[in-house]
């Protein structure tokens, strides 16, 4: 009930200037630049220009996957298929350039796949009234990664043309090649979230499923929508990721969508739907980065980092819970 | 033991919610051996009575005795203990378990501490067989049809030597087959002794088992006789009060237009002009519902959750010509309307601004949100329906429920609708928004608008509708017009009478 009470902020932030308004929209990044401020206190490599870019390198093929992952949790649905998509992508696309297909269709082919594999988990949803997006996305989660390793047979494709590899380790100035896409996708996916009427209709259906039914809006096809657009992104994480290590690897992407679902979460996004922003879900991305990067060059071991996110991700949904409660005393006082 | 003895009585009971009087010095009593109808309108207080008897809340005042002694029931196990249960209308079963493990719920037989399942089926085999029916007990409930798991939670009540047992509208959802084998079984029962209290809006059911009626109004006793020596008609006067009313009938209506707006034929026929409000009465469970929210194209989640699969066999005709309206996209796109039973759970996004609410059924033709051309409209309609908001971007989770549904309504006066079908538009409503929202309905049909109202509430239909086609169990029962409706005539239809 809480979480079905809070206001949906995409189509009304021109009206929040409150503090608490305020406080909700930038609170994630707030924590990002105490956070970057700590640790550039902490280690005096953290805060150059080289460590920062290599952060936002290191961060894009998260937040390109926590972007269709955001839609997804905006219907209230989850996605737990994401990283064995984008394994299977990263495969796909470097066995089809091995195969001499030009990188540019092979790329096609790869986000075709994607989408196509999510599309297919919103139809499993819809169609075969399956109780919980879990049980598809975790059927996908499984065959998807199977298949990466049956396809590759188990190795890494390595030796990928140099045009491709631009994508994900080339640079445009000084800025990363991946930033550039992660911030095109970012405006795309704002633009579609808060300006069209199909991204209006998606938090309608997380916000109340029936309400949106029973006014006109096509549920299913919103669903099977927004499981395609994750497939999407997931495999535009693959092509980034396989340009960056110069690889396509059955196992990339592994717990991938448990960083997607961190991100989405920690940018303030509400489990229940109904409730999410891009600039939230991007700062999410940018924090858990952030955090990987900075214990990296604190010397903590990838252990101890493992369970510092954990924490994280546990801290920041509940501070949102705290201030949401302080700000529902506030409208009902 | 006194065996002449009331096995209960309740002595001037009285009981108030907030202020509210809900029982006002009622007196009940039951035998051994009896079958007692209770009846009386919504609201007339039969569920509270109930709930005192079976301990769920305690009266204001007023004294209970079972077999003379005095007796304060502090909860629902003091009722349990005292051998009073309560057949409730969702039947409070776990469908995974077996009907064995169901009958003896929280009480299995135990020996050596481990769940003695010979003795559990051998006693409920017993049980199902002294109420007259053979049920399997190791099968789940969950493949039992709705009459056996009714059946199942009579049998449990017997299991736990009930001598009291209440049931509310046990034959809502059966079919008459089903519903005669349940009175053989609430015969068995009488004939052992137990007395039963039995809640039912059919009378047709109260005069085929009951031995003595008694009937509520207002939360006051109106009368109680054998069944035997009371008529349909007399009952029907005693629920609504002997003076017809006849006020509410100043009312605007009249401006029906000779043209049809919607159409429904088949196994049910039905006709809705434009400028026409057409009232929908019924008993709940009547089909009233399901009837607004078939010809929405909601019908499909519906049957798919129930696992019913007989689809209604009948087409709609809007404007004149065949509409396919097989889900509410089809619906929205030939110009209906559907404003739902509960705002919360269906008309609203609670959560989402008013702004939201209103453009959520409209605009969805384009694929860019005009949002200056959203906010303006929703303003307008904000002005005309006087809704009572700090701005379009507050939740609608915090409004009245006055408020919340003229937002429901300006929904569907932003989306163009043109056929209203309105389910119970004021429950939850309070005095001076009910008149409110009874102007609006005017005003849509005043401006061309075809309307179908269900209501439950009898004034508001005769106040505000041109014509009422009343329904009983899924079907239409008849129709009166403005003129000749008087609440007599439309509960006389609605619980089954002859037209």
């Amino acid at each position: 009930m809480s979480g079905a009470a809070r206001p949906a902020p995409a189509a009304k932030s021109r009206h929040a200037l409150s503090p608490a308004g305020l406080l909700r929209r930038f609170g994630p990044l707030l924590g990002l630049l105490i956070l970057c401020g700590a640790l550039g206190g902490a280690s005096d490599r953290f805060l150059t220009a080289d460590n920062l870019l290599n952060v936002c390198r290191q961060s894009a093929v998260n937040a390109l996957v926590s972007l269709g992952q955001l839609t997804v949790i905006i219907t209230g649905g989850i996605d737990l298929s994401v990283g064995s998509i984008l394994g299977l992508c990263c495969v796909m696309v470097a066995l089809l350039m091995h195969a001499g297909v030009p990188p540019l269709i092979s790329v096609a082919a790869a986000l075709a796949i994607g989408s196509a594999l999510g599309a297919i988990n919103g139809i499993l949803l819809t169609k075969l009234h399956l109780p919980h997006p879990f049980i598809p996305t975790l059927g996908m989660m499984n065959v998807a990664r199977g298949l990466a390793l049956v396809i590759s047979g188990g190795f890494p494709i390595s030796e990928l043309p140099l045009g491709f590899r631009f994508w994900g380790a080339g640079t445009i100035g000084w800025i990363p090649a991946p930033v550039i896409l992660v911030a095109l996708f970012c405006g795309a996916f704002y633009v579609f979230l808060s300006r069209t009427t199909i991204g209006r209709d998606l938090y309608a259906v997380g916000g109340n499923q029936q309400a949106a039914r029973l006014s006109g809006v096509p549920v299913d096809a919103r669903l099977v929508l927004v499981y395609a657009l994750s497939g999407l992104t997931a495999a535009a994480g693959a092509i980034v990721l396989a340009g960056r290590m110069n690889s396509g690897f059955p196992l990339a992407g592994v717990g991938g969508e448990l960083d997607s679902i961190a991100a989405v979460v920690i940018g303030g996004a509400s489990f229940l739907g109904g409730v999410g922003t891009v600039s939230g879900t991007l700062v999410g991305a940018l924090i858990m980065g952030v955090l990987r990067n900075g214990l990296n060059l604190l010397n903590v071991s990838a252990a101890w980092q493992t369970v510092v996110i954990g924490i994280v991700i546990v801290a920041a949904v509940w501070v949102d819970i705290v201030r949401q409660r302080a700000a529902e005393r506030g409208s009902a006082g | 033991m006194d065996h002449s003895a009331p096995l209960l009585e309740a002595r001037n009971i009285s009981k108030s919610f907030g202020g509210i009087r809900v029982l006002e010095a009622v007196t009940f009593d039951l035998r051994r051996g009896e079958v007692h109808a209770l009846v009386g309108e919504n609201g007339a207080g039969k569920s509270t009575l109930m709930n005192i008897v079976s301990g769920v809340v305690p009266p204001d005042s007023g004294e209970m005795l079972c077999e003379n002694r005095p007796i304060r029931l502090q909860g629902p196990r003091d009722a349990q203990a005292l051998g009073i249960s309560f057949v409730h209308q969702e039947l409070a079963l776990v469908p995974q378990l077996s009907v064995a493990e169901n009958v003896f719920l929280g009480r299995h037989p135990v020996s050596h501490g481990f769940v003695n399942f010979r003795e559990m089926h051998a006693r409920t085999r017993q049980v199902l067989g002294e109420l007259g029916r053979e049920i399997d007990p190791r099968r789940p409930v969950a493949e039992l049809s709705l009459a056996e798991r009714q059946l199942v939670e009579i049998a449990r009540a017997v299991a736990f030597e009930s001598r009291l047992i209440i049931m509310d509208e046990p034959t809502a959802p059966l079919s008459d087959h089903d519903a005669e084998a349940l009175f053989r079984s609430i015969r068995l029962l009488r004939a052992r002794g137990v007395g039963l209290i039995y809640i039912s809006h059919r009378l047709k059911e109260i005069f085929e088992i009951s031995d003595r009626v008694t009937v509520l109004r207002d939360g006051r006793h109106v009368l109680t006789q054998p069944t035997s020596e009371v008529t349909h008609e007399e009952l029907v006067r005693a629920m609504i009060g002997a003076e017809l009313n006849d006020r509410l009938r100043s009312g605007a209506a009249g401006s029906a237009q000779s043209e049809e707006a919607l159409r429904i034929q088949g196994s049910i026929s039905l006709t809705v002009h434009r400028g026409e409000i057409v009232g929908l009465a019924g008993l709940a469970g009547a089909g009233r519902t399901r009837l607004l929210e078939w010809l929405f194209g909601a019908g499909e989640a519906h049957r798919r959750t129930t696992g019913e699969d007989a689809r209604p066999t009948r087409e709609v005709l809007v404007n004149g010509r065949r509409a396919r309206l097989r889900t509410p996209v089809d619906a929205v796109r030939n110009g209906l309307a559907l404003v739902p039973d509960d705002r919360k759970t269906k008309g609203l996004v609670l959560g989402a601004s008013v702004l939201q609410n209103i453009g959520l059924a409209g605009g969805r033709t384009r694929f860019f949100v005009r949002r200056s051309h959203e906010e303006q409209a929703a303003q307008q309609w904000i002005g005309a329906l006087r809704i009572k908001v700090a701005g379009l971007s507050q939740p609608v989770v915090y409004l009245s429920g006055g408020t919340q549904q003229k937002v429901v309504l300006a929904k569907w006066l932003f989306a163009g609708a043109r056929v209203f079908l309105l389910d119970e538009p004021t429950r939850g409503i309070d005095v001076g928004a009910k008149a409110e929202i009874y102007d609006m309905i005017r005003t849509l049909a005043g401006g061309g608008a075809a309307v179908l109202m269900a209501s439950s509430e009898l004034e508001e239909l005769m106040g505000v509708a041109d014509r009422i086609v009343v329904m009983h169990r899924g079907r239409i029962a008849g129709e009166v017009s403005r003129a000749e409706a008087t609440e007599e005539r439309i509960m006389h239809l609605a619980t089954g009478g002859a037209d």
